[in-house]
């Protein structure tokens, strides 16, 4: 078999296939290295995507948090300002309050004036308690304007209700020197107390007026929207 | 014979280096794989740092708008307190007057119903 080809043939031969298969590897190393950079290109772009995705809604996350932060912020002081002047106001009032108590005394320095006023408490208080034996608690520096005043006060229960209580007064237990005076009416050892003193009907007064009191002093409210 | 042998040789040689050519692209593109993990990373990162200093703009934009706001609200709140002291000045006195006045103002009244009571006495 040998005699077919001759040397120069089989090296003729031997060199193509040589360079066929270097030329089959060539390719071959070809397609591996596009198809290489070709999946680098999809894998990085695949990765590059996934994590601008999380970071975008990391950052969307963060914006609306510190967003909703704020707005509890300018809330909370936007509450605290509303608090100071309320508080304001408040500390305002009990000054007032506490300057209309200390001008209370003023009232029983009129003597025929304050007599009348006597008069009309104890009426008040009788006709509020309507019973037959009542006990009065008064200054001792009244005692002697309140006997008079129980007098007159008994004859104008007398003409409304027909009958006349029996009235007492607890000079053992006198209101406080410091008060600025009144009554306090009681009837059945003190179980039923009515206090028609000045103080108490400060304070009285002042609760129920707290609304006229507030438009008085500040005007009226500029957000109410309901007076009934 | 000896030729075919030395042909065989040099077609394994040839096959040799063939496969070391394939193995050479082969390792490419490990490697490029591994490239584009690192090469992505590098893109987040920048994307990471420039997204990061966007945020701190902005907040340092809004927060700069938020004292704004609260300053104003702390001056609003100041003249409503003058105002409250001031108001309080101009209107006690009437108050007062008010309040002495309903404390002497006493209206003596039976109550409705005991008013029969002596009428059947």
């Amino acid at each position: 078999m040998a005699g077919r080809l001759n040397d120069n043939e089989v090296a003729q031969e031997m060199s193509k296939m040589v360079s066929f298969i270097k030329q089959e590897a060539l390719e071959k190393a070809r397609e591996v290295k596009i198809k290489a950079d070709e999946e680098f290109n999809i894998e990085k772009a695949k990765i590059v995507r996934q994590e601008t995705v999380a970071i975008e809604a990391f950052y969307q996350k963060k914006m609306k948090q510190a967003e909703v932060q704020r707005k509890i912020a300018q809330s909370n002081h936007v509450n605290k300002c509303r608090l100071k002047v309320l508080q304001a106001r408040q500390q305002v009032l009990n000054e007032l309050l506490a300057e209309a108590r200390s001008r209370l005394v003023e009232i029983s320095n009129d003597r025929s004036k304050y007599q009348t006023l006597l008069k009309d408490l104890i009426l008040q208080s009788l006709y509020q308690l309507m019973e037959r034996e009542v006990k009065v608690n008064c200054r001792q520096k009244d005692v002697d304007l309140v006997k008079e005043a129980i007098e007159q006060a008994k004859q104008a229960y007398e003409k409304e209700v027909g009958s006349s209580p029996h009235v007492v007064i607890d000079e053992a237990n006198p209101l406080p020197e410091k008060s600025a005076g009144g009554v306090v009416v009681s009837a059945h050892e003190g179980r039923i107390r009515v206090s028609n003193t000045l103080e108490t009907r400060l304070e009285l007064l002042a609760e129920q007026m707290l609304p006229d009191i507030r438009i008085l002093l500040f005007g009226p409210s500029e957000n109410r929207k309901f007076y009934n | 014979m000896a030729q075919s042998a030395q042909g065989i040789q040099t077609l394994l040689e040839a096959e040799k280096e063939a496969s070391k050519v394939v193995a050479t692209a082969r390792k490419y593109r490990v490697q490029r794989l591994k490239d584009a993990r690192t090469e992505a990373q590098k893109e987040i990162e920048a994307l990471k740092a420039q997204k990061n200093k966007e945020h701190a703009d902005f907040e340092k934009q809004y927060t700069g708008s938020t004292d704004d706001i609260v300053s104003k609200a702390n001056a609003d709140t100041e003249t409503q307190l003058k105002e409250v002291t001031a108001a309080y000045n101009r209107n006690k006195a009437q108050v007062i007057d008010k309040l002495l006045a309903g404390i002497v103002n006493v209206q003596p009244q039976i109550h409705q119903n005991a008013k029969q009571v002596k009428r059947a006495a």
